[in-house]
Parts: structure tokens; sequence; C-alpha cells
């Protein structure tokens, strides 16, 4: 009996219908006290005073903190130059500027308004042209003073926090000889990941070190940066991971947890709670940043590619985190599903006084995509050539390398894939059949598997149960409680009943690089499957003692260990097990995995802080869209996506996860957007913030294609993130093509589309 | 000032201000923290309960105005056998994921169904209009909808 | 010692409600479904307000329609929505059916909207539009009704005493061949706050060319929602054409006053708010709700 390739039941699903699962937000203690912090009112400015006074006085105030209380270092995923609390300059608007742990959430929000600030507002950097113009105010004077947080440093300067440059004189060669030069100008705005539930932590401080309490998709990270703030060995960090209400790329890093945890520290050691508003979330949240991006191509007079350029800016906001390493995802990315000639990549990764950006779902796929796509789509109409026919005579194929040298074996994948799309939706009789203001859109995709490592150590019970013990997490992707159980099922021929996986903490897990890039699966699967062989050859050679048979001459079926072609010779697990404990010790054994780094050119370009890109798949999706006449607004009629998977190990959980992600993709290319006027946020509340509601969307047809990866869990790869990336590049192309005008800004919004209607009536 | 109600099924009685909103009494006074708070502006439902069988975000609901009235929270649905229909038919359709927007989705979802035994799909998604689930796509919980309503015909 | 101030009063009778706005009026905010009034308490920080709970008081709940319609201030959204009784006002239903979302609509009353007076109130554009008479009691002077048009002053400002309480409100009778329509231009299909919206109500003439009656209301582009009377006085009796839609929606744009705010820009709302009175013209007199969600 097998569990692969069924839709089993997720194992937390019955907590989180009843209400029994526990959110950090929902932790409880008697002793808990409650914490809030003071933001930065000013997106820029000098501190010239915090006056505390006041506020450490109140009635249940436990413990007031600022800058002066906390060691004097900077954090940092990458580059340390991040402060606890702002002690001198202040960077962006919701920057924390002091904390306070009280008795009540009321009591430490009167306090914190009791805290008297005086800060000297400068001139903020409002925007990437203001951060690029020359003499603009640095937004990080000290900048050369700042330390990589491992390995060498590299390109940085000024306001660009980071650097990709990838050049070759024949790019100007190329131009120099084209019949035919295409040019473009992109835009697309900051997408906010509007997890349902806010941010939220738990800091304790007892016997000297701290542990934490959070729905956090990489504990592992926390442990290290909570470490960097406060100046202590990770290893005197403990984190423990609760259920969590949706990431999506936001809950990487830090967000509360240091404060929590110091301020447990400053007031003795009871437990600190702290929860964000909506509105305080979505000005500090490490949202998908905005982007501009210039393309220029030049082709012959077949439209061969001859050469491209290609210069990307990226804005960072005030603080780097993990976006160091974008710059090199676009250089990846540039050569990963069209053949580009000779080219050259220009990726900066700019600060401006605006809260830090983050890697969201599809980090720099999403609007690179978009881009490339209609770039693809304006070449194809100069040269008077089918949209779809252009894409296939360009695809890259299998043996192609990636910009970085790095050989894609399986890139003919993307060709099945429009083949698969065709079947679904012929090509030319939906260009031909489209009603009145329809338009419909084609793009191809190529989306890696998250490299970092994972471990499993897995405990076979007295009872024939086995215990999963990992520092993994379930974003509520089901990576976890429907992956891994199954995986491990799997592996024993038990039932999903039968297998418990642990909450992740790192005091007890190995090192796991957290829920991102479609990692967990395939990476802690395959160290799960490893772990899995040498917990059998244990409980072989114990059943081999007890069948008095060569351990050769075994088989485990069902969860039960028999010898080959005996099944009256069938011991259960919970036996082996009990007998095994009691002679030889309890039986466990564990797995650890990481991709093999990939063979590449590390002389192909400067700045590749990201060298390669691991475990691709393959993407095809299809889009119709509806415009109303009326208001300019856009539906989504139909959707289609041909995704390559590796292997389904739960189809109802590959399906959430597609369908959560293109509804995600959708909502950032026709509400979604985080606009900055002034260095601020206009949009502030969900109500402002749109995002995509039930009646808006469509069923999404999918379309896996099963391709087993030879070191993947029963051949699984990455699957949760990439449906993200084609959605706004789709739609814009088939705006675009419903109104015969280029739509070049991610979101598309009514009031561009309603322009667009108007001139086109005018025109008659 | 008293608030005097039931909830689930059982009287409580609680000393307030005045001011509180049922999301925080729920959560904070009775400990009944399935109901859940993503953004105390009436925006995305996560905070849904019944008052009086009509589904209220809890957030801006104040706790006073429930005095004398029946309240069921997501803790109240499943009964002794397990999980109900609809609980059931979530888990079966995968229209669970992160579950933060979960319990919302639970109570809209029974106060529609008590009103309309057999909503058709428009009708699902239009009462819905007011529960955001950032995971799913929504697919998957209107399939289990759909599985609720044809299971308790079955029956 | 001063006795704390009862922050929360509920009451369940109208002579209860209307002892207590009598004596302290001034204080106190009137609560009945609060979606409104607790997302402002809730943004604010607020939290001294007296409130006067009025959800309760009875015989305010209900939908009259003998000789002259009258609803009560306690009917939900919902319940207009649903209400068949209202088929004579298609406009109020697809108005009430599209404020927030369903929990909003559950608890959200009619009386509420009314004396909110958003300038984005779903609900006013049709209960102008049909000639819509609030009436309001007060312990010392007994009831009187105003016309809504009247009743509303400016941005979030009515001609209630804080005395009175707004018991209900009345629909003059729907011309007998006439359709009305409530248009709404939002991003999504719902739980949007308005970026337009508009209700028309159009009585076509017999000779099925001309306009024999026309009434428009709109919100979310002026300080308040209110009557086109300048549109309406253009295309009374004309022929329906292009040119005449045309100087129609010219001439709107010079009663309205949009502005930019974070839902729309106010070029978007100027280019928007013809195209929209187009729309609704034609789904009246081609007798549909002309509604822009998509199951409609
Ligand atoms: S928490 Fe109540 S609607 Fe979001
Ligand atoms: S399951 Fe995560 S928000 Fe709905």
């Amino acid at each position: 009996m097998s569990v692969l390739g069924e839709s089993l039941v997720r194992t937390d699903a019955a907590g989180k219908l009843t209400g029994e699962a526990r959110y950090t937000v929902d932790y409880d203690a008697r002793d808990l006290l409650h914490g809030a912090l003071l933001r930065s009112p000013v997106p820029a400015g000098r501190i010239k005073a915090i006056d505390t006074a006041a506020a450490e006085s109140l009635p249940g105030v436990r413990c007031v903190v600022t800058a002066r209380d906390v060691p004097d270092t900077l954090a940092g995923w990458v580059l340390r130059e991040t402060p606890l609390f702002a002690g001198k300059q202040v960077r962006f608007e919701g920057e924390p500027l002091a904390g306070v742990a009280a008795d009540t959430p009321e009591q430490a929000k009167a306090a914190i308004a009791a805290i008297k600030l005086d800060i000297a507002e400068t001139e903020a950097v409002g925007d990437m042209k203001a951060a690029l113009t020359e003499n603009a105010p640095l937004v990080h004077p000290e900048w050369k003073s700042y330390q990589p947080t491992s390995g060498e440093d590299y390109p940085r300067y000024g306001n660009i926090a980071s650097e990709l440059v990838a050049d070759n004189d024949d790019v100007d060669v190329a131009f120099q000889n084209a019949d035919l030069i295409v040019e473009d100008e992109f835009t697309s705005n900051r997408q906010y990941q509007a997890y349902i539930e806010p941010k939220s932590a738990v800091g304790i401080y007892r016997d000297g070190r701290y542990t934490i309490h959070t729905g956090h998709q990489y504990p592992f990270n926390i442990r290290d940066r909570v470490a960097q703030y406060l100046a202590v060995r990770p290893s005197q960090v403990r984190v423990i991971g609760h259920s969590i209400g949706g990431g999506f790329g936001a809950k990487l890093d830090t967000g509360l947890e240091p404060y929590a945890a110091i301020m447990s520290k400053l007031a003795g050691g009871r437990p600190v709670k702290l929860v964000n508003n909506r509105t305080e979330d979505m000005l500090t949240c490490p949202s998908r940043e905005n982007a501009t991006m210039k393309i220029r191509s030049a082709l012959d007079k077949q439209g061969n590619l001859l050469g491209r350029e290609l210069i990307c800016h990226m804005d960072n906001g005030a603080y780097s985190g993990e976006m160091a390493f974008m710059p090199s995802v676009i250089f990846h990315l540039a050569g990963s599903v069209y053949k580009v000639g000779n080219i050259r990549v220009i990726a900066r990764l700019v600060y401006t006084n605006t809260a830090p950006t983050g890697a969201m779902r599809g980090v720099c796929g999403v609007y690179f995509s978009a881009f490339q796509e209609r770039h693809m789509d304006h070449i194809a109409d100069e040269l008077g050539v089918d949209r779809r026919e252009y894409r296939l005579n360009n695809l890259v194929k299998s043996g192609d390398s990636l910009l970085n040298g790095q050989v894609l074996d399986d890139a003919d994948l993307l060709r099945k894939g429009f083949e698969k799309m065709e079947e679904a939706a012929p090509w030319k009789q939906q260009d031909k059949n489209k009603k009145n203001w329809h338009g419909i859109g084609i793009a191809a995709g190529t989306w890696i598997t998250n490299s970092m490592p994972g471990s499993v150590q897995l405990k076979l019970n007295e009872d024939g149960s086995i215990t999963v013990v990992t520092a993994a997490t379930d974003n509520g992707s089901g990576a976890v409680s429907m992956g891994i159980t199954q995986i491990v099922a799997e592996h024993f021929g038990l039932t999903a009943d039968d297998i418990v996986v642990t909450m992740p903490d790192t005091d007890v897990a190995g090192y796991d690089g957290g829920s991102q890039g479609s990692r967990t699966t395939h990476i802690v699967g395959r160290a799960a499957g490893i772990a899995a062989d040498e917990l059998k050859g244990m409980i072989f050679d114990v059943a081999a003692g007890m069948l008095e048979a060569g351990k050769d001459d075994l088989e485990m079926v069902d969860g039960q260990v028999g010898v080959v072609g005996d099944p009256t010779s069938r011991m259960p697990l919970g036996d082996i097990a009990t007998a095994a404990t009691w002679s030889r010790g309890p039986l466990s054994a564990s797995g650890s995995y990481t991709t093999e780094p990939v063979p590449f050119n590390p002389g192909c370009a400067s700045g590749m802080l990201f060298p390669y890109f691991p475990t691709p798949t393959y993407h095809v999706h299809f889009a119709e869209v509806e415009v109303n006449p009326v208001t300019g607004n856009v539906r989504v009629v139909r959707y289609i996506v041909v995704q390559e998977v590796g292997r389904v190990i739960n189809p109802a959980g590959v399906r959430g996860q597609i369908q959560g992600a293109v509804v995600q993709g959708i909502g950032h290319a026709l509400y979604e957007s985080l606009r900055i006027r002034g260095a601020r946020y206009l949009e502030r509340s969900l109500e402002a913030y749109r995002l995509p509601l039930a009646v808006d969307m469509p069923e999404v047809e999918i379309i896996t294609m099963e391709h087993p990866h030879s070191l993947g869990p029963f051949g699984a790869k990455g699957v949760g993130e990439p449906a993200i990336i084609l959605a706004p590049a789709v739609i814009a192309c088939a705006v675009s093509d419903a109104l015969g005008k280029p739509f070049n800004r991610i979101p598309v919004s009514p009031e561009e589309v309603l322009e667009a209607i108007v001139e086109k009536e005018k025109q008659g | 000032m008293e608030l005097i109600f039931r909830v689930n099924g059982r009287s409580e009685r609680l000393e307030l201000q005045g001011h509180e909103t049922l999301l925080d009494v729920l959560r904070n006074d009775l400990c009944l923290t399935g109901t859940k708070d993503g953004c105390r502006e009436g925006e995305c439902g996560a905070c849904t309960v019944l008052v009086n069988g009509r589904a209220v975000d809890s957030c801006i609901y104040a706790a006073m105005a429930a005095y004398d009235a029946d309240i069921e929270t997501v803790e109240g649905l499943a009964k002794n056998a397990g999980l109900n229909s609809l609980q059931n038919a979530f888990a079966e359709s995968g229209g669970v994921q992160c579950g933060f927007c979960t319990p919302g989705f639970l109570m809209m979802l029974t106060a529609l169904l008590d009103k309309y035994p057999h909503p058709d799909r428009d009708l699902v998604r239009d009462a819905l209009s007011g529960n955001i689930c950032r995971c799913t796509g929504y697919a998957q919980i209107e399939e289990a909808v759909a599985r609720h309503v044809e299971q308790r015909s079955g029956e | 010692m001063s006795q704390m101030p009862k922050q929360f009063i509920s009451v369940s009778s109208q002579e209860e409600a209307l002892a207590q706005l009598d004596a302290h009026g001034e204080e106190l905010q009137i609560l009945a479904g609060g979606t409104d009034l607790m997302v402002q308490l809730q943004q604010s920080g607020q939290r001294a307000q007296r409130l006067l709970h009025i959800e309760n008081i009875p015989g305010l709940r209900n939908i009259t329609c003998n000789g002259v319609t009258g609803i009560g201030a306690l009917c939900t959204h919902r319940q207009i929505a649903e209400s068949t009784s209202l088929d004579n006002y298609r406009s109020l239903r697809q108005a009430a059916a599209q404020v927030g979302g369903w929990q909003t609509q559950m608890v959200g009353t009619i009386g509420g909207n009314v004396v909110n007076a958003s300038p984005a109130a779903d609900t006013l554009p049709p209960l102008l539009i049909h000639n819509a008479r609030v009436t309001l009691v007060s312990q010392s002077g007994g009831s009187r009704a105003v016309e809504l048009g009247r009743f509303l002053l400016g941005r979030r400002q009515t001609d209630r005493r804080h005395d009175e309480l707004v018991s209900g409100i009345t629909l003059a009778r729907r011309p007998e061949r006439g359709r009305d329509c409530y248009i709404k231009v939002g991003r999504r299909s719902a739980t949007e706050v308005a970026i337009v919206g508009l209700a028309a109500c159009v009585t076509p003439g017999r000779d099925g060319r001309t306009l024999e009656d026309v009434r428009l209301a709109i919100c979310s582009v002026c300080p308040m929602p209110k009557r086109l009377y300048e549109v309406e006085h253009l295309m009374q009796g004309e022929e329906i054409s292009e040119a005449l839609l045309e100087e129609a929606g010219e001439i709107m744009l010079k009663h309205i006053d949009p502005i930019d705010d974070v839902r729309a820009s106010k070029r978007y709302r100027s280019m928007v708010a013809p195209r929209v009175l187009k729309h609704a013209i034609a789904c009246c007199i081609e007798n549909v709700s002309g509604d822009l969600r998509p199951w409609n």
C-alpha cells in the first residue's frame, strides 16, 4: 500500500479546523508581559533625544528599552548594517526606536505614548531615482565600515547595496550589427505578503539563555540573527516554532523576535509577547521590492536574438537583509528561458529611506518574468510573427547553459510544457475565438528548488510509530504535514497516522534552511530518505536476530518485517522497537542533505552572491482576460498552469500551492500595490491594500508534468513557490492583447486601462 | 459592567469596562483563541463568529452588544463525534493551509448554510466576500462547501 | 468619589433610547450594528465614548409596503438585499448587497448608513433617487420627517439633533414604468468602498425614444452623496442620443468634486463617472441590473 500520490488529509488539519492549533499570538502564560514598540514617525531624521522617564513611571510598566540598553552592534543576514533600535539616525518610517513591556497591552501602549521623542527630520531618499542622483544624501553614510556577515565583501557603494555586473564586448557588436533593436522600460510596485496572521513573537530570558516562541519560516535564521543583535553565541538562543499563519517570504528573517527577547531580559525574565497590528505589519514587512528594468534586444532580419542589454534596479529599502543576494537571481533568470545571445546584465540593489524589502514568493521572478514576457510580445509584434511561435523558436533546450555556465539538463521540458498547453488551449483557436474586450497571454518560466541544507532524525517508537524530529517548518504549504509525513510513511509502508512530526525547536533538531524556495519537500524529504535507509538497516539487524534469518532475506511490508515470501513470519515494527530498546538500545537514525554544488563559471559576473540555480523546474502559463469597457477593471476568465513538479506526493497539496500562488500573482497583477509617496506607504490598512477575493478569482486549470528527479525523494522537486512567477506576465500580456497597447507596469491599473480604452474610442 | 451571554451553549458572566470588542473578550477573557485577529478593521473575516446566528466580524462588534446573546465560535463546531461535516469537507478538500483564516470561513459558511442549505457556487463566493484567504486561492474552500452540501444531501 | 460614567448603555425600547438621548444626547454615540463606528473607534484608539446601543429596540426592523414603503432604521443591509418587498427598488437592493462583506451586511443598518453620512455610503444614492424621507423622533419634539437630501448637510454631517433618533426611512412610490439600478465602481467586485457609486431611475417615454423622467444620485465624488438635478433637467423629456449622454456626462462633471485618495485618483474618477452614467441609463432602458459584479 503506497501513500505516494494520495491526497491524504494534512496532519494539522483537525487542529486548525477546531481552533486548537496554537499560533504565536495565542501564546499565554500567567506571568506574560505585553510589549509594544515606538516606531519612527518620519522616514529619515537625526534622533536628538528619546526621553523615557515619564513612560517608566507609569503603572504596570516593567521595562523600557532603547538603543542605549542593548549591545552596541549591527546585525544582518548578508551585511551587518542593521541596529536593533535606531540610536542616532532613523532610516525608514516604522523603524523601532524604543520598546516597552507592561502588564497589559493598554499599559504598554500608554507608556509608548508617554515617550518623548525629539527627531530632526532630514531629507528622505524616497525612491530609487532620488537615491541614484548625483549628490543624493546617503542612506548609510557609514556604508564603508559595514562588514559582511560571512565571507568576502562584495560590490556595493554609496546608495548601492549590492551590484551584479556581467558584461561582454560582443554585446555592443551585436547592437552595431542588428537589423532591428527593440527597447522597453518596465516598472513594478511593491507587493505585501499579507499573510492573515500579523507578525508576533514571545521572548523569555531564563538561566542566561533566550527562548523564543515564533511561528516562523526559518527558526535557525532567527536563532542566528537574535544572537547577532544581542551579542551572544547562537547556541544561547533557542527558537521554538508554532503554527504559522502564512509567511510567503516575510517570515524568514527576524521581525519582533529580538525585541521580545531583550525586553524579557530587562523585565527580569518574564515572558514578553509582541504582536504587530496590521498597520505596523504593513509598514515594516519585508515586501516584494519595487523594481525597474530596461531591456534592449538586438535582432537580425530573421528575428534571431544577437544580443541583449538588461539594466535592473531593485529597491532595497533602508536595510538589506537577504536582498543582497538578489541581483544574482536577475542574472540567472536572464538566461533561463529564452536564448539571449550576447548579454549584458547590470542589476543593482538600491538603498532608499523606505521599509526594507525582502524575498516574497517568487522573488525577482515575478516582475522579471512580467518584463521579459512583455518584451517577447513586443519583439514578436515588431517582427510580425506569432507570439507563441516566437517563444518556441527561442526556447533554451536541454544541454544549453544559463549565463553562469550551469548546464540545464532538462530544459526541453519547456517545449513539452508548451505542447501540453496547446492540448488544453490551442493557441490559434483561442486567439481567433476570443470575444470583444478579451485578450490572451502565454508565458514560460524556469524556477529553482532552493538548495539550503536540512536534516531529519527518525525515531522508531515502541508502539510502531515513527517520530520525525526536524526543524523544517510548515508555513501552511503542507510540505511537512503532507510531504515529509507521506515520504516517511512510504519508506516504512506505514500510514500517515503512524508518523509524528515535531514542531521546530533549534535546541532539539538539526539545522534547517527554512521554508523558502520550495525546498522543504525536496531537501528535507531527501534527508528523511537517508535517515530511513539507515533506520531500516537497524530494524533489519534486530529483526534478523528475532526471526533467526539472514538480514538480506528480510523485507518490510506495510509496517511489518518478515522473511521474503513468508507472510506468517511478519513482525510488527512495534515489537522490533521494543526488543531493540531493551537489548541494544532505542532505534533512531538521522539524515542530512543539501543539493550538491552545480559546476558553474565564477568569472562570468561580478557580485554573484548566489552562484547557481539549483534543481530547476519548468513552467508554462496561459491566461485569458476580459476588460470592462466601463471601468477599465480586468477580470481573469481563464487560467491554465502547466507545471513540472518532479513527482506529485499529494495531489490536493500540489493543487493548493498552484491555485494559491496564481491567485497571489493575479492579486499583484491587478490590485496589490504598496505605493510610496514621500518615502511613506500610501496603503496602510487592508481596506486600502486590496487582496483578491473569492468572487474575482478563477479556478485555475492545472496540468502537472511528472519528471522524477534522481536525487529528490521519490523524484519530488519544489512545487510551492513557482506558480506565482508567471501570473503578472500572462495577465499583462493578455491585457495588452485585449487593447492593442503595451502595459508595462505591474500592477496593471484600471486607470491605465481606462486611458487606453478612451484612446481607442477616440480613434474609433 | 456585567456581560452575561452564552458561548457555545455555556453561560458566561464577565465583568467588563464596556468598550471591549467581542473578539478581545472571546480571546482574552474566555481563552477561546480559535477566533483569530487578522486586521481589526472588518476586512479579513478571520474573527467571524455567530451572534444569534448572524455572522459578525467580532473585531468590530462591541462585546456588550452581545448581552444575553448566543455566541458560537469555531470551538463549538466539533461535536463529541469529532469534526462536523463542514469541517471534514474542509480537511478532505484541502481547504486549509496555514489555517489562520479557517475559523472565520467556517463560521461565515455555517451562517450561510443555515439559511441556504444548497448554495450554488456564485452564492458561496458572494457570501465569502468578507473573508480573505491568502493561502488557498479559494478553489478548495469552495469545493469543500460543495462536498459538504453533497454529503449532507446524500444522508 | 465621582461615579464612573457607564460607557455602554443598552436600551430595549424606543422610549428608553429617547430618554437617554434627551438627558445625555451630546455625549452619546449611537451604536446600531457598529460596523462603521467600531472601525472608527478602533482606528482612533479612543475609548472614552459613551455608547448607546439601540440594536435591540423592537419594531425598527420591519420593511412595510402599505401605500408608502417604510424601512425601519435597524433593517440590515442583508435584509434589504434579500427583501422581495423591495423589488420596486432594485437599486437599493443592489447597493445594500454591496456594502462591505456579508458580515458587515448582516449587522450594518440602513439607519446607521444614513446617520453616518459617509461620502461613500452605497445606500444613499438609491435612497436619494427614490426621494427618501428620514423619520426622526425625540422625547421633546415628537416626530418629524425630513427629505434625505436636506438631512445630509456635509461630509459626515446631518441634520440630526443630539436628542433625536432616526427611526426609519420612507420611500416615494417608484414611477410606474420607472426602472432603476445602482452601479458601483471598485477595484474588486465586492467589499469595496465605492470609487464611484451611481443610482439611476429612468422612465422611458411611451414613444420608446424619449426619457420621460430621469433621476440620478451619486456618491464618492463629492463631500456627501447627492442628487444630480442639473443632469436630470438636461435629460428630462429629451430624446436619448449619444450626444445627450455626452452632454450629461459633461454637466455631471461640473457638479461633482472628485478627489485623489488611496482608492483612486481624481483623474480616474472623472473619467469613469460619465461612463457609469451612460451605463446606468442604458441598463435602465434595457431594464437590466447592470451590476458590475461578475455573476449578475
Ligand atoms: S480581524 Fe476582524 S475582520 Fe479582520
Ligand atoms: S489558509 Fe492561510 S489564509 Fe487561508
